[in-house]
């Protein structure tokens, strides 16, 4: 499985962000590297849902943290209106930040705890000038309101607040730089099952009402279908498979797509998950396997498996998996 | 929706998402809090206004007998030159508590903003910080004050900016611990999303959350302070001119004195160790009150 | 019931906290017999996790503790009054959510399931090193012989946990009460984890508790399973008849506010309001009617006890859904346009998608 490769990479005018065989590379110890993520390219198009969706240790947080800057990029492109932020530094880099917002996985650590929460919307209002006049408090008050947070509550400090609320104003402080790209990492993971999809809702609600571009990162299978326009698996590093998200769960093709969605506790029987079980566990990152990184797990591995890298290809409208030997689709009545 | 027979309804959301009711998250500082603080604001109080209070002045001799025990005339009894006990104690808490206060008031404003400069940047700006409070953490206190107050003067000035030094390490490791702890929080990070630069980062997000433990640390600091002048007081490199808490008792504990008149030592031990007492409860309660007010659970 | 082999009854337990005495769970009774696996699903705070403490005897001093706990004809709680310590950890025995808080981390695996058979059954060290090395293989450990010589530091997530199962194992308990087991790993090691759990228990013939908040690990693991809400139990039943009948608002509301991998993407969710309870002085009342969209004056006023059709499915709801009085409820509601709670019900025409 080698996310290598420029193939799902589409020639459309209305892409907004597009990231080119992204490398980032953690150093640990003296000499070694994690390898975290290796040559990943995609794209979204503007008003698109991406959904990003592996295990814990694919390297889809550290994508999202490198498209906004939170790391150190190793390699790639990341090209956002025409500009590459992988290169951007200092002041530069900073001007672009309104643009890109991320909501975080934890709500509560998110939040400066001695802050109130009306001064934790407005603060990026601040940072850019303004804040003062009646304009910028109108609109911290609308943003509340957007978000299902009465105003009148904006001068209690986040502990106030449950964890479903916090990731409500989280939402808010991010909305209030108008964004263009909502970066949401795992953001429903720390809640409460009943509250979560409060949250899902509230994200649909303000993508369409404030024209976003939505990246989600989640290891939740059915969440990330539930979000998303077009899905990203990864594994180790790579991308696995991209396709359209019904496409992708319904008739996937990477093995270990398929593994994935046999995985889930309750497999709904309208999803070809005919694949089974992959046993063993994870290679560390440190020192990913050569060839296709799914091999030492995948039932189909062979020796090309060991020795060449796949390429992503297409297999079909919009779908591209990177595999030696993709699952037939079955055709089911 | 699915196999279910349920007709669609629509629930409005925010009739129920009131926060926690303000009271029930409220938090008592307690009564022993209170009366350490009673007993702070009385000392300093006194201290300050020591030149106006009908006592007499730290030097004056022959206010009554040598050695004296206490009386209705002098509370705290009189030293071996005659001098009021209860006059000298007061009048020492103004160089005790000088001492104390502008030491750690140093450690923090030097201290503090290295602590948090370190834990935030980290890397090299990082390791020649931490390399700066490890050298003063080994050096031997007691000889960096000697060297100090010998090459300089026994002043007010000199003896606090030595304990002001003596601080700067201690309390600026707590500080760059605190910030790499709270720098790693999403917070930090949503603030440099945002576009918040690295000087609005450390001062808005990081300062109020390291403040409170520095804070905490800085009560324990003023007991620690005041006590070190004691130690200094027993060297003879306390403050030169007047009385301080700790040449107070080093004067009442020669063995001739300490047998006919305890007293003289007694009054300021005394008066150092509720000080000393009601600063580190004080502290305690701070650090405990602020500490995990994070959730409303 | 004659050959129940754990049976509780109206258990309470109550905390008291700075702010009020917290009623973390609330008369709270089941059954579970031998070879049975009862599921115990709920979220945070809604007492299942503190059910499972008082089981095992782990709950701090502080905890006031009522109602009864018998196990195999014995008083659990007179059990733990006189401080029996060969009970715990082989009749009855846990697995936590997180593998690190229960392994020592200065200790080789081996050695620390080792330790528990020297302790309880009095092996001597060589026979104890070759069975926990036994154990290990059983529970799918590849090559055991050298995992046991590793520190739980060298072993991945996956793997670590199956050292506590084998740990949980050692003794043979009766009773193996899994308290998210599989929350702290990845789906695909978590199917692996629960068929493993599975496997241990019917060969063992051992009876399970498995707690989690997830339904969709409970359903196809467990013969019952029973929703907690607020640290009372709220319905329960069979796993099967729980997803396809369920009649209690609360369970009914969470199956249909919960993404699911057959619908289509971007299918409107529905989700329930609010959040849940605090459980400091709780009122009198149904603890869900304030999200509830079935509430009615009578759900305000009086606590619903657990009963139902039948003994095996029982709910405790004023107004079930799935039954005619629950549709008048919510017909009542939609008319009125707010539930007895005063919480703001409209219908609206087609679903989004």
């Amino acid at each position: 499985m080698a996310g290598t490769g420029k193939a799902p990479l589409r020639d459309r005018p209305d892409v907004l962000l597009s990231v080119e065989e992204l490398t980032v590379e953690f150093p640990v110890g003296r000499h070694e590297v994690v390898h975290a993520v290796s040559g990943i390219s995609f794209d979204v198009a503007e008003g698109e849902t991406l959904g990003i969706v592996g295990e814990s240790g694919c390297g889809k947080s550290t994508v999202a943290r490198s498209i906004i800057r939170l790391n150190e990029i190793r390699g790639g492109k990341v090209v956002f209106e025409g500009n590459d932020l992988a290169t951007l530094k200092g002041e530069a880099l900073r001007q672009h930040r309104p643009n890109l917002q991320m909501i975080f996985q934890d709500p509560i650590s998110s939040l400066n705890p001695r802050r109130k929460v009306r001064d934790v919307i407005s603060e990026g209002v601040r940072v850019w000038g303004g804040g003062k006049g009646a304009w910028s408090q109108g609109r911290i008050d609308e943003l509340m309101h957007a978000v299902g947070v009465d105003p009148k509550f904006g001068d209690r400090r986040p502990h106030q607040f449950s964890g479903g609320q916090c990731q409500r104003i989280g939402i808010a402080r991010a909305l209030a730089m108008d964004p263009k790209v909502l970066i949401c990492d795992e953001p429903v993971s720390a809640l409460d099952v009943s509250v979560q999809a409060q949250v899902l809702n509230l994200l649909e609600d303000m993508k369409k009402r404030y024209g976003l571009t939505l990246l989600f990162i989640s290891h939740d299978l059915s969440v990330v279908k539930n979000v998303s326009d077009r899905i990203i698996v990864m594994y180790l590093g790579k991308a696995c498979e991209i396709g359209s998200a019904d496409e992708l769960y319904e008739h996937p093709r990477h093995p270990y797509t398929r593994a994935l969605l046999a995985s889930i506790p309750e497999p709904a029987t309208t999803v070809d998950v005919s694949e089974g079980n992959i046993d063993g566990e994870l290679p560390s990152p440190i020192n990913p396997p050569t060839g296709c990184r799914f091999n030492t797990r995948c039932p189909h591995a062979d020796e090309i498996c060991f020795e060449v890298e796949p390429q992503m290809e297409a297999v079909g409208d919009d779908h591209f998996i990177a595999c030696h030997h993709p699952v037939a689709v079955s055709i089911s009545a | 929706m699915g196999d279910d027979n349920f007709p669609n309804v629509e629930v409005a959301m925010e009739d129920v998402l009131d926060p926690t009711p303000d009271d029930a998250v409220k938090r008592k500082l307690g009564v022993g809090f209170w009366i350490a603080i009673g007993w702070l604001a009385l000392i300093t109080l006194l201290a300050i206004l020591a030149p106006i209070l009908p006592i007499d002045g730290q030097n004056v001799t022959g206010a009554g007998g040598r050695l004296d025990g206490p009386s209705m005339s002098h509370l705290f009894g009189t030293d071996a030159n005659g001098r009021d006990v209860f006059a000298r104690t007061i009048w020492g808490a103004r160089v005790s508590l000088s001492v104390g206060f502008i030491a750690i008031v140093a450690g923090m404003g030097i201290g503090g903003p290295l602590g948090i400069i370190s834990g935030y940047f980290r890397g090299k700006i990082d390791a020649v910080i931490s390399f700066v409070f490890v050298s003063l953490l080994s050096f031997p206190s007691l000889v960096l004050a000697l060297l100090i107050v010998n090459s300089l003067d026994r002043s007010l000035k000199v003896v606090a900016m030595v304990l002001g030094i003596l601080a700067i390490a201690p309390i600026g490791r707590l500080a760059r611990a605190n910030t790499i702890v709270f720098a790693e929080r999403e917070f930090v990070q949503a603030a440099r999303v945002i576009g918040a630069k690295d000087v609005r980062i450390m001062v808005r997000e990081l300062l109020p959350n390291v403040l409170i433990p520095m804070g905490a640390l800085a009560l324990l600091g003023v007991a620690v302070a005041i006590v070190a002048e004691g130690g200094l007081a027993f060297l003879g490199l306390s403050v030169k001119e007047g009385a301080t808490w700790g040449k107070m008792i080093l004067a009442g504990s020669d063995a001739r004195t300490l047998r006919t008149g305890t007293h003289v030592a007694m009054a300021p031990i005394g008066v150092m160790f509720l000080t000393v007492l009601a600063l580190n409860y004080a502290g305690d309660r701070v650090r405990s009150y602020f500490d995990v007010r994070e959730t409303a659970f | 019931m004659a050959d129940s082999l754990l049976s509780v009854n109206d258990l309470c337990v109550r905390f008291p906290t700075d702010r009020g005495v917290v009623q973390a769970v609330n008369g709270v009774s089941f059954e579970l017999e031998q070879g049975q696996t009862l599921g115990i699903v709920g979220e945070s705070g809604s007492g299942k996790s503190v059910t499972a403490k008082t089981l095992m005897n782990l709950l701090p001093r502080s905890a006031e503790v009522d109602g009864s706990v018998v196990f195999d004809g014995r008083d659990v709680t007179e059990l733990a009054r006189r401080g029996e310590s060969h009970f715990w950890g082989v009749q009855m025995t846990m697995v936590f959510q997180d593998p690190m808080t229960s392994l020592n981390p200065v200790k080789r695996c081996g050695e620390q399931i080792a330790e528990t058979l020297r302790y309880h059954l009095g092996h001597n060290r060589k026979t104890a090193i070759a069975e926990s090395i036994d154990l290990l293989e059983q529970v799918g450990i590849p090559e055991p012989a050298k995992r046991a010589r590793q520190y739980p530091h060298e072993l991945s997530g996956g793997l670590r946990q199956r050292v506590v199962i084998a740990m949980a194992l050692a003794c043979q308990p009766r009773l193996l009460i899994a308290d998210e087991p599989t929350t702290a790993v990845d789906v695909t090691v978590q199917k692996l984890l629960l068929d493993l759990l599975d496997k241990l228990r019917r060969d063992r013939g051992m009876s399970m508790i498995l707690i989690t908040h997830d339904l969709g690990v409970a359903r196809g693991r467990c013969d019952d399973i029973s929703v907690m809400y607020a640290g009372r139990i709220v319905e329960r039943s069979d796993a099967e008849t729980l997803f396809t009948d369920s009649r209690h608002p609360y369970t009914n509301a969470l199956l249909r506010s919960i993404p699911r991998i057959d619908q289509p993407s971007h299918t409107r969710l529905d989700p329930i309001p609010g959040r849940p309870p605090e459980q400091i002085d709780p009122p009198e009342q149904c603890s869900f009617a304030p999200r509830c969209r079935y509430a009615q004056p009578d759900c305000m006023s009086a606590v619903p006890e657990l009963g139902g059709l039948m003994g095996l499915h029982s709910f405790a709801c004023h107004h079930p859904s799935n039954t005619p009085r629950g549709e008048q409820a919510l017909a009542a509601n939609l008319e009125a346009g707010q539930t007895a709670a005063g919480l703001h019900i409209h219908p609206i025409e087609e679903a989004a998608h």
